[in-house]
């Protein structure tokens, strides 16, 4: 079957387009920026053996690594409502993809904790450091270098993912173009260009993913 | 609960797709990345380059576009494709593009020594691979594997949105029906209830890649797993 690939069209949706996009990174920056905090958080309690919280945040976890996201958000945004939780498109989506997020980060800033040197943690003791002091003052400065490309990995699944949020409606990059293809039929040309458009978001993310890993060894480089 | 009672059979049936579909994509997946896998750890620069492009292209786009683009794109090349094969092939280059990363980690698993010794007895590059390389590279690919299947798994809830009468798909259903007839939406409960069976299926499936992993560790004595090299993935 012949088939005409029409560039101009793609040209022709560059805004529509470039708006998805702009909802795509909104929405996604936002996410990361909640998963992170939830990965510290999270991953200062388990390291802490905090009773029952360590428990809570194991299984969280494990829960929202062993389920699919797309149910996820369907539960998320169609569920809660009978519950007299109704949250916007948006803010579902950031609920939804920071959890998920969130859930990785704990064991991404988790392994980083882990790393911190015994000899830094007896030290902490032996001065007398409060938990809460070793955290921010040990854990944080020398653990979370360590998690820091893998929290970023993690930023980039975030940023894959948002296009999940199409299922519920929320106007980003893939509902934009699916959109258009379901009126306009210009499928190969809608794909092509959201195609490249996530491999270059995503490529950009893991190059400065591998640009950071260098800084962030140069104080532990021998000269 | 009377609900998901009344409906135990097609959620039964649900179930039954989720894991054909499953299945079926781990064994395509696992071929086509063995291919690849073996590209990418081949001298030829271009071989490696073909293997490294497809690897980003099928892992960097989301996977629910890349879905979305086989079943909607494929009849206007002129291969009208069912949703379930729809599905099958999308989520095979998706598979196929992880498997070839946990392909190659087994690869780089194997001591360099191995080749070098296999070279210093004069092997051709195809008995180093077949008789040295991949007999040692295959053990700690299992655990790696047993988790993408896991993950294929999950990554078959995509699957309803192009039509595939699986798991996620039928709660859907069961729910649309239910509010038509009854005019209240059992969304929290069904919701719920597939957010837990997907729970239990897949903390068996971790648990038991953990154990693997324990039990190939300990049989080889060498921290062999090549999933510590595989950069995470996700659905």
């Amino acid at each position: 079957m012949h088939y005409d690939f029409d560039l101009a069209y793609i040209w022709a949706n560059t805004p529509a387009l470039l708006g998805g996009l702009a909802v795509t990174v909104e929405v996604s920056a936002i996410s990361i920026l909640i998963a992170v905090a939830i990965g510290i958080v999270g991953a200062s309690v388990r390291v802490l053996e905090v009773p029952v919280f360590s428990q809570f945040v194991s299984f969280y976890v494990g829960f929202i690594r062993n389920t699919p996201l797309l149910v996820q958000i369907f539960f998320i945004f169609f569920g809660l409502p009978a519950v007299g939780l109704a949250l916007p498109i948006f803010t579902s989506g950031v609920v939804a993809l920071a959890a998920w997020g969130g859930a990785y980060n704990v064991e991404n800033v988790r392994g980083g904790f882990l790393a911190v040197p015994k000899g830094l943690h007896e030290a902490a003791r032996a001065l007398g450091l409060k938990p809460a002091h070793y955290i921010l003052l040990v854990a944080i400065p020398v653990g979370l270098r360590v998690a820091i490309p893998s929290v970023l990995n993690t930023a980039v699944s975030v940023l894959k993912n948002s296009a999940y949020l199409q299922s519920i409606g929320l106007a980003e990059l893939t509902f934009v173009a699916m959109e258009k293809v379901a009126k306009e039929f210009r499928t190969l040309e809608m794909f092509a260009a959201i195609g490249v458009l996530y491999l270059v978001l995503v490529l950009i993310l893991s190059w400065l993913v591998r640009r950071l890993e260098h800084v962030l060894q140069r104080p532990f480089r021998v000269r | 609960m009377q609900l998901i009672l009344d409906n135990l059979g097609l959620f039964a049936a649900g179930l039954g797709w989720t894991f054909r579909l499953a299945v079926v994509t781990l064994l395509i997946s696992t071929a086509v990345a063995a291919i690849i896998g073996t590209l990418s750890v081949t001298r030829s620069r271009a071989l490696r380059v073909i293997a490294l492009v497809y690897v980003e292209v099928f892992r960097d786009i989301p996977l629910l576009v890349n879905a979305l683009f086989v079943f909607f794109g494929a009849p206007l090349v002129g291969i009208p494709l069912e949703p379930f094969a729809a599905a099958t092939v999308s989520f095979s280059l998706w598979g196929s593009a992880n498997g070839a990363e946990i392909v190659r980690g087994g690869f780089n698993a194997v001591p360099p020594h191995q080749r070098e010794s296999a070279v210093a007895l004069g092997l051709r590059p195809w008995q180093i691979y077949c008789f040295v390389l991949a007999p040692q590279a295959l053990l700690p690919m299992l655990p790696p594997f047993a988790g993408l299947f896991t993950l294929l798994v999950q990554a078959t809830s995509l699957a309803s949105l192009v039509g595939v009468g699986e798991f996620f798909r039928i709660g859907q259903i069961v729910i649309e029906r239910t509010t038509m007839m009854s005019g209240h939406s059992p969304a929290f409960v069904i919701y719920g209830g597939l957010l837990v069976t997907y729970y239990l299926i897949c903390s068996v499936l971790t648990a038991g890649t953990r154990r693997l992993e324990r039990r190939i560790a300990r049989r080889t004595e060498r921290p062999t797993s090549a999933r510590a090299l595989v950069p995470q993935e996700s659905v």
